[in-house]
């Protein structure tokens, strides 16, 4: 019962961002034609031609119905750019969206949580104090400076790590997930692994940073609530070590907050970050989806977001699951 | 952090001489080999970080080119390559009958020459020893598919506006095992002028492929072919060995001289900077002229500039008063000081303009009068036009920001009160294409480029009646007729004089303000040595080395 309601909601949520991107991108002015086109020699017909090929002489709620039709039988349509169906051009580009989520967010949870967990229990003491400066700190720095900042002293100036790309032009291991890490860990290769991951650093610390803040300041919470409780006085009046009742009691309970927040910040990061993967050419869907926007690109852009959709709905599933699993009063 | 700079900086020197030095002596870079331990401080941690150190210089390797580029390919496809940037990564793989040298002639390349009989009719000789990257040898058929594949106007489906780059051909006939000849159905001088955009694709190789396998799949007959495009990454070619040679006339003649290139996708200006000066790119193109001090700072680097193909200006709206008086739009002229934004804007890196054309394009008019800055004048001619209080708006995208802000600012200085209006590119670019559109619209910050570099390419479209680009709605019956008359001229002396003679008449007319052509800025590693900056756009690097 519970699942067949979620995936209603599914349902809904995804004909109904369609819907409003559609209304958006047809409310918004702008002609992918003229932008193909810059100052190619073009006549009129050409243009007239080109318009009509892209569907962009029908009606909306004619283009609307085109494109449910279409998305029901898996065709989101040609990308007018890149001259390939949509789903491969965005397909080319997810995985390195989602090597670089992992990597971030991983790196995120375990310097997120541990710190939070260990400020929450000193309250108002020194490492408290030194915990929260630097959640309040990774909270406000912005991508695009501390990205640059990374990329100065780290690439430029002392040559550790390179500058951008995944793998700098080099050879890339058989694709088998397409995770590059990983496929190059399957082909034997630790020389490109190394090579990858190397790549990914920069940019995966700069968008584990404020995730990590974030994260270390919901756990502090939760934890400094968790603390007074009766259970865990008592816990401590028994006589458990001190690291058991961090770990089973407090670490449990406060846990689950940190699960809900790191669900959304996750799938905000499938969604690309255009400017991490901006400054690091980061060959993600972030930086196709905005120049698709800036382009007109109505294909690509309506396929993406019905994409983002599908994963907030499918990380507030799992984050839904792994609440019940944590906390089986809300299952109740 | 001084501390540990200091530690490790000398050594870092010192483990990245040994790296360059090893080299192997075929020539290939040892890569492996490079790693070398002398003399590392002791600290693990430190001598860990300056491994990781060497393997990132030592992997730019000396038989490798990279490139940080703008744009990613949006498809390998020469046939419809959809903008100049796509253009330029696919040039490196396919070659065509002729080609521009880095002075902008048009040369043989796939030709061996071409000759024009009568003036509807070109004959070509081609090249017997061309291959395609399949082994498969060229033949005057792949030619004529080539050609006949863009006359058919659709690719894929999908309207070709590069149908348009062949103006009035009307069919290719074989004529001979190495011979083809180009039949037009009306004179069309520019032929050979629009020849270096077609590059010759292999009949059965497309046939085997389709359209859509040409997108993303390559067998050109260039100096590298395709080893693996890592889409919004980078694009990896190899040398292709069996290559002839490319154009005679661009020495020296010979394959590729580096065994692999590399065109790495950097949109972003800082990290593309960031990247050369790293030394993990060799060359960058559209340097910032904001980065150009730093570039040439460096000892590793330098900066290259060369004329470009694109005609900056404002276009003024000729159909709404009181810009349909020609002493408004001459004072406007007179009221920019170009020289001054060159300098302090452009970094001095662009030549400014009092007409529509490049001074390195054909039929130029080099005695055009100047339109000096003079805001008395400007003053005075407004006064006399009716108009002592004129305010306006200027358009432009967001690039244009700066620059349109520092024309406002003189326009006011000679009494016009001048606004500026930023817009999204694709917003604001087919408003003032459409008459209708634009009718409440004053001015706009714009540019068109010329890639040909004959006068046709830019005056038909942009300044001709009716022209796609012609933004100004610019109509003079007398220019329209010039136009046209030089687009069937044969004789080359003529149509430059029919151009020079437009060129006056719209000089007077002042449709637009007037304002510059840009330079190209490549910022290049002094590693690098063999290549020249072209006004074409095309980065060719198959005479390069690094060393």
């Amino acid at each position: 019962m519970w699942l067949a309601n979620r995936a209603s909601h599914l349902i809904t949520v995804l004909i109904g961002t369609s819907l409003a991107v559609f209304a958006m991108m047809w409310a918004t002015p702008g002609d992918p034609v003229q932008i193909m086109l810059a100052d190619q020699r073009a006549t009129r017909a050409q243009v007239a031609a080109l318009r009509h090929e892209m569907g962009l002489d029908l009606s909306m709620p004619h283009r609307f119905a085109l494109f449910v039709w279409h998305a029901l039988h898996g065709d989101f349509g040609r990308s007018f750019f890149h001259h390939r169906p949509v789903i491969d051009v965005i397909g080319e580009r997810l995985p390195a969206t989602i090597e670089l989520t992992l990597a971030a967010a991983i790196m995120a949870l375990l310097i997120g949580i541990p710190l939070g967990l260990y400020a929450g229990t000193r309250r108002v003491r020194l490492p408290d104090r030194i915990v929260s400066l630097m959640s309040l700190i990774g909270v406000s720095m912005p991508g695009f400076w501390l990205g640059l900042l990374l990329m100065l002293v780290f690439s430029v100036t002392f040559h550790l790590f390179p500058v951008s790309g995944r793998m700098g032009g080099g050879d890339q291991p058989p694709g088998v997930t397409h995770l590059l890490v990983i496929d190059s860990v399957i082909a034997g290769r630790p020389d490109m692994a190394l090579t990858a991951l190397r790549h990914l650093a920069l940019p995966a610390i700069t968008l584990a940073l404020p995730m990590a803040a974030v994260l270390m300041q919901v756990t502090r919470t939760a934890a400094m609530e968790v603390m007074p409780a009766d259970y865990i006085v008592f816990a401590a009046a028994k006589g458990l070590p001190r690291r058991r009742i961090l770990f089973l009691h407090v670490l449990k309970n406060a846990l689950a907050p940190a699960v809900s927040v790191a669900a959304i910040e996750i799938g905000a990061m499938l969604g690309g970050n255009m400017i991490v993967e901006t400054i690091f050419s980061w060959p993600g869907v972030g930086r196709l989806v905005v120049e698709a926007i800036f382009d007109r690109n109505y294909p690509l852009v309506q396929a993406a977001v019905l994409l983002y959709a599908v994963f907030y709905a499918l990380l507030n599933f799992v984050a839904d699951m792994l609440y019940r699993v944590l906390d089986p009063r809300v299952a109740a | 952090m001084i501390e540990i700079s200091d530690r490790f900086r000398p050594q870092a020197k010192g483990v990245e001489k040994g790296a360059c030095s090893l080299v192997h002596p075929a020539g290939q870079p040892q890569c492996e080999d490079v790693i070398v331990t002398i003399g590392l401080p002791r600290r693990p941690f430190v001598a860990g970080l300056l491994a990781l150190s060497a393997i990132t210089r030592a992997r730019a390797a000396d038989s490798e080119i990279r490139v940080g580029f703008t744009q990613d390919a949006l498809t390998l496809d020469p046939a419809n390559p959809g903008n100049r940037d796509t253009e330029t990564i696919v040039r490196n793989m396919y070659d065509g009958l002729l080609v521009r040298d880095p002075a902008m002639k048009v040369v043989p390349q796939i030709a061996v020459s071409w000759t024009q009989p009568d003036p509807l009719t070109y004959d070509l000789i081609l090249r017997d020893n061309v291959h395609f990257h399949n082994g498969a040898m060229l033949t005057p058929q792949d030619v004529k598919f080539t050609i006949d594949r863009v006359l058919s106007g659709k690719i894929g489906g999908q309207t070709n506006p590069r149908r348009d780059l062949l103006g009035p051909m009307r069919r290719v006939d074989i004529t001979g095992p190495h011979a083809v000849r180009f039949v037009l159905s009306k004179p069309w001088p520019l032929l050979p002028a629009m020849l270096p955009f077609q590059e010759i694709v292999c009949k059965a190789f497309v046939e085997k492929v389709g359209d859509q396998g040409m997108v993303t799949q390559e067998n050109g007959t260039g100096p590298f072919k395709l080893a693996a495009w890592h889409h919004g990454d980078s694009i990896v070619m190899e040398r292709f060995d069996q290559y002839y040679g490319g154009a005679p006339d661009i020495p020296p003649v010979g394959p590729a001289r580096v065994a692999r290139l590399v065109y790495r996708i950097m949109p972003d200006n800082s990290a593309r900077v960031a990247a050369l000066l790293a030394g993990d790119v060799d060359v960058i193109n559209n340097l910032p002229v904001t980065s150009m001090q730093q570039v040439q700072a460096n000892e590793n680097t330098r900066v290259a500039a060369v004329n470009g193909t694109r005609t900056f200006f404002l276009s003024i709206n000729n159909a709404k008063p009181p810009f349909t008086d020609v002493r408004v739009r001459q004072a406007l002229n007179h009221a920019v000081d170009r020289k001054l934004i060159i300098a302090r804007l452009l970094n001095g890196l662009a030549v400014p303009l009092n007409g529509v054309l490049s001074p390195d394009a054909f039929g130029f008019e080099p005695n055009l009068p100047e339109y000096a800055y003079n805001p008395a004048l400007a003053k005075s001619m407004l006064a006399a036009a009716g108009v002592p209080n004129l305010s306006l708006t200027i358009d432009t995208d967001g690039s244009g920001k700066e620059i349109s802000e520092a024309i406002a600012s003189m326009f006011s200085r000679t009494g016009i009160d001048a606004k500026v209006r930023v817009w999204d590119t694709s917003v604001i670019v087919p408003i003032w294409r459409n008459a209708q559109q634009r009718k409440d619209h004053d001015l706009f910050y714009t540019s068109w480029g010329n890639a040909s570099l004959d006068p046709s390419d830019i005056m038909m479209p942009a300044i001709h009646s009716g022209g796609r680009g012609n933004s100004a709605g610019y109509y003079n019956p007398q220019v329209d007729k010039l136009l046209d008359a030089a687009e069937a001229e044969t004789d080359r002396a003529k149509r430059a004089a029919l151009y020079k003679q437009a060129q006056l008449i719209i000089y007077n007319d002042a449709p637009w303000v007037f304002l510059w052509l840009p330079q190209d800025i490549y910022g290049i590693s002094r590693r690098l040595k063999g290549f020249t900056p072209s006004p074409s756009g095309m980065i060719d690097l198959s005479r390069a080395i690094v060393g």
